[in-house]
């Protein structure tokens, strides 16, 4: 077994360790809230009879021990339990969401790509510029201003007035008419959510090259005559690499938790904003659920992250 | 080659800018939440009712002047001094899976919602028999004479919708399940997709009623191919979708946005007829108010309520300080103690306060962010109530925190909810002994046995007079005013009602 696999079942072992603690905080957490997912079922005019009566039938009066046995063993087996909201799997609904938040993340991911990679560049191949101060101008006002505003101001724009884009929900491509024409409705969100990430992508960037430009054997790289952008490709841009794409796993990370802002404001039927409205419902089994999914897409993404740092550079200390 | 690959790219693109083309007809409804169960016998969500009042139907609708008029039912009968009633049935009704409509459904649907509906109890739970008679008639025998009956079948919201009886019979105290969502409505349910949309689509072979459209009442036809309510919970979303084209319809706009709205060549204005108002309980079970009747006079003295209503709704179209439980124009409009509804006055609070025994004990007022005009209102009272020398804590939680603390009489003295304009007042919850707040005053049972004892509207209207009265003087709770809310709707919608009566229908309406 080599160095990386016995190193990814080590991180596997303790994933799992992880997401058992977390379940149980995450279960406690939930039944601590106030508030009866029962009368939010049966509404104002419900009576305590017919209260109990539903509470009964869905299992909710036993102890919370009972309750988190009996779901710890069913999701061992793949069972996330059904919601109480909807009467439908949970695993079902959350695979639903996950379509438009995992497209809604890609599209996100490579705006920050195209916008915060090649605009760092030149800000820092041109440091002290109009452009340089521009971009860095820009990146410091987009990483300030909230998602939301930037999201509103998008669809007052590009749908309410110019009618280009539509301005919220998403019908799937898989599923809805439209097919994969659909994907124009990601296109403002994840314009709203790449902001402040590029932003943030373009001034680490400019900094890890300008730091990386100060190195000696860059000054060598130069003095031996080679092309200037050879040394800013080769020399310069590789080695910054490495503080760029930790900082991608961060960001990956953060659209999950930004994305529950951007999905609420254009309407995206996300996993963002079914974990909202869930709380909001106390769909317990809907809660539990999609936590549990995002603490394992936190430790797979921190896994997956470490491992292209070490073979970006074989010198990162795994351990 | 490269000519039809240009081609091809061309016209991906005009796709992808513009979606696909569909002849059908489809009307985007954007809803304020996702709906809980669509069973509206067992629930009164509004979200509820409005989706659900496409599909299933009761006995008799409102009119444009909210009486109730026949709809499944073609005539009835009342015998034994208003104890029994006999209804028969019309005979060409058809339920979506097509089955016909019997006397074997509807008292199947009439017995489930007085055993476990919502508001079934007020009129059915000690009834005698509900019995079929006939293949098209039924019969429902009542211990005591309930002169609102008409109203209660009437009433869609937590009302006896009917189902076919092995559906109803099947689900008995829990909620029907969505594959069982089957009614007799214009139109059918069609697909319930989680956190996207629920969607119905036109019923073919809809039996319509034979009389005149009226309100809810009379003839309904799906136009509209399909009904798609889609939940936008973000105002901005709802208001720039409707604007760019999105929807064609969405609900619950905030006031401070209806004068620019209005200007709005983009939509439409659509304002909902019957107000909502807000309503303070006061525990009548525990705790300082329990029957300190002088007390709660003193604290609604206290209150401004016109004050309260300009800073929570704004323009003045969009509110009223009405002290009736009823708008001007219903029959049941009465002044009956509403000189006391907003008096503004703290010296006069303060000094009452005093002689009801106050001595400045925490007054607990439960309240909830989800409805932002709630807690506006209860912020402005509480500093009402400061100058009077009352000591009021807010105690802010959200909607489903205080649904269940409301339940429980030792964590509030004072809850703040809202109430829609309901067709009789033996719907307003004040009356239900049981709704947290608990007034069960001998007195109030005397004119409650003396209101629902009769079926003479004049006797009716009197004692309702007098009940009006006595929550001034009582004070189990205190309205705050109506609130006009209003929704907005693309202008290529034609044919809605010009206000809507309970929450918008999209029978007998086109684009």
């Amino acid at each position: 077994m080599d160095f990386i696999t016995s190193y990814s079942v080590r991180r596997t072992g303790a994933a799992i360790i992880t997401m058992m603690a977390a379940s149980v905080i995450i279960f406690a957490f939930i039944h601590l809230i106030p508030g009866d997912p029962m009368y939010v079922l049966l509404g104002d005019g419900a009576t305590p009879d017919q209260v109990e009566a539903l509470r009964h039938k869905m299992g909710l009066d036993r102890s919370i021990f009972i309750q988190y046995m009996a779901w710890l063993s069913n999701a061992l087996q793949g069972d996330l339990g059904t919601s109480l909201f909807f009467q439908e799997p949970v695993l079902t609904i959350i695979v639903d969401g996950a379509e438009t938040s995992l497209l809604l993340a890609a599209i996100t991911m490579v705006w920050v790509v195209l916008i915060g990679i090649p605009i760092g560049m030149i800000a820092a191949t041109r440091q002290g510029s109009a452009i340089d101060q521009t971009a860095s101008g820009l990146a410091m006002l987009f990483a300030s201003v909230p998602t939301f505003w930037v999201g509103l101001y998008l669809i007052l724009i590009f749908a309410a007035w110019l009618g280009w884009l539509p301005s919220s929900g998403y019908p799937s491509i898989f599923y809805d008419e439209g097919g994969i024409a659909n994907l124009r409705y990601l296109l403002l969100p994840s314009l709203a959510l790449a902001a402040p990430n590029a932003a943030l992508i373009l001034r680490l960037t400019r900094a890890s090259m300008l730091d990386v430009a100060r190195q000696d054997y860059v000054r060598t790289a130069r003095a031996k005559g080679i092309h200037p952008r050879q040394v800013t490709i080769r020399h310069i841009f590789r080695n910054a690499l490495i503080a760029v794409v930790a900082a991608f796993g961060f960001t990956l990370a953060a659209l999950i938790s930004e994305a529950v802002v951007t999905e609420t404001v254009f309407s995206l039927p996300g996993v963002g904003r079914l974990i909202v409205q869930s709380i909001l419902r106390r769909d317990y089994p809907v809660i539990q659920g999609v936590m549990l999914v995002t603490v394992m897409l936190y430790l797979v993404i921190n896994l997956a992250v470490d491992l292209i740092n070490r073979m970006l550079d074989p010198r990162v200390e795994l351990d | 080659m490269k000519f039809l690959n240009l081609k091809t790219i061309a016209l991906a693109a005009t796709i992808f800018a513009s979606g696909q083309v569909s002849a059908e007809t489809i009307l985007r409804y954007a809803t304020i939440s996702e709906p809980p169960s669509l069973d509206v016998q067992m629930g009164t969500a509004s979200v509820a009712s409005l989706i659900s009042s496409h599909m299933f139907e009761t006995l008799y609708a409102f009119d444009a002047k909210f009486a109730p008029q026949p709809l499944l039912v073609v005539s009835d009968k009342v015998a034994d001094g208003g104890k029994t009633l006999i209804l028969s049935l019309r005979k060409d009704v058809v339920f979506h899976n097509g089955q016909k409509m019997t006397a074997k459904d509807v008292a199947a649907s009439l017995t489930r919602w007085g055993a476990h509906g919502s508001r079934g109890k007020v009129l059915l739970k000690t009834a005698k028999s509900i019995e079929v008679t006939g293949e098209y008639e039924v019969t429902i025998k009542l211990p005591e004479p309930n002169g609102a009956w008409r109203a209660m079948l009437a009433f869609p919201n937590g009302g006896p919708v009917i189902y076919p009886a092995d559906i109803v019979t099947a689900a008995g105290s829990t909620p029907i399940s969505k594959e069982n969502y089957i009614g007799t409505g214009p139109y059918k349910f069609n697909d319930w997709r989680p956190n996207r949309y629920v969607e119905l689509v036109k019923f073919d072979k809809y039996a319509a009623s034979p009389m005149p459209a009226s309100g809810l009442a009379g003839k309904r036809e799906a136009i509209i191919d399909k009904l798609r309510f889609m939940p936008v919970p973000d105002v901005g979303t709802r208001t720039s979708g409707v604007q760019a084209g999105d929807y064609d319809y969405a609900e619950f706009i905030p006031g401070d946005l209806f004068d620019d709205l209005s200007k709005d060549s983009s939509v439409k204005i659509h304002l909902n007829g019957a107000p909502i108002f807000g309503l303070m309980f006061v525990n009548s079970k525990v705790g300082i108010l329990k029957d300190n009747f002088k007390l709660r006079r003193a604290i609604q003295m206290a209150l401004n309520k016109e004050e309260a209503l300009r800073v929570s709704i704004g323009p003045e179209k969009l509110w009223s300080a009405n002290g009736s439980f009823y708008s001007k124009g219903s029959a049941w409009y009465s002044e009956a103690g509403t000189e006391a509804f907003s008096q503004a006055d703290p010296e006069g609070a303060k000094k009452l306060a005093k002689e009801a025994g106050y001595d400045g004990t925490p007054i607990k007022l439960l309240v909830s962010t989800n409805y932002q005009f709630h807690y506006d209102q209860a912020a402005v009272f509480t500093k009402h109530l400061a100058k009077a020398g009352i000591n009021v804590q807010m105690v802010v939680v959200d909607w489903a925190t205080l649904l269940k603390k409301r339940g429980q009489p030792d964590q509030w003295d004072i809850f703040f909810t809202h109430h829609g304009t309901v067709p009789d007042p033996a719907l307003i919850t004040a009356m239900n002994d049981s709704y947290p707040g608990w007034w069960n005053t001998p007195r109030k049972q005397a004119l409650k046995a003396e209101f629902t004892g009769t079926a003479d509207i004049n006797k009716r209207i009197a004692t309702w007079n007098k009940i009006q009265a006595l929550i001034y003087e009582e004070v189990p709770a205190m309205k705050t005013g109506d609130v006009f809310s209003y929704n907005i709707a693309s202008p290529k919608l034609k044919g809605m009602l010009e206000k809507s009566m309970f929450w918008p229908n999209f029978w007998g309406v086109s684009m």
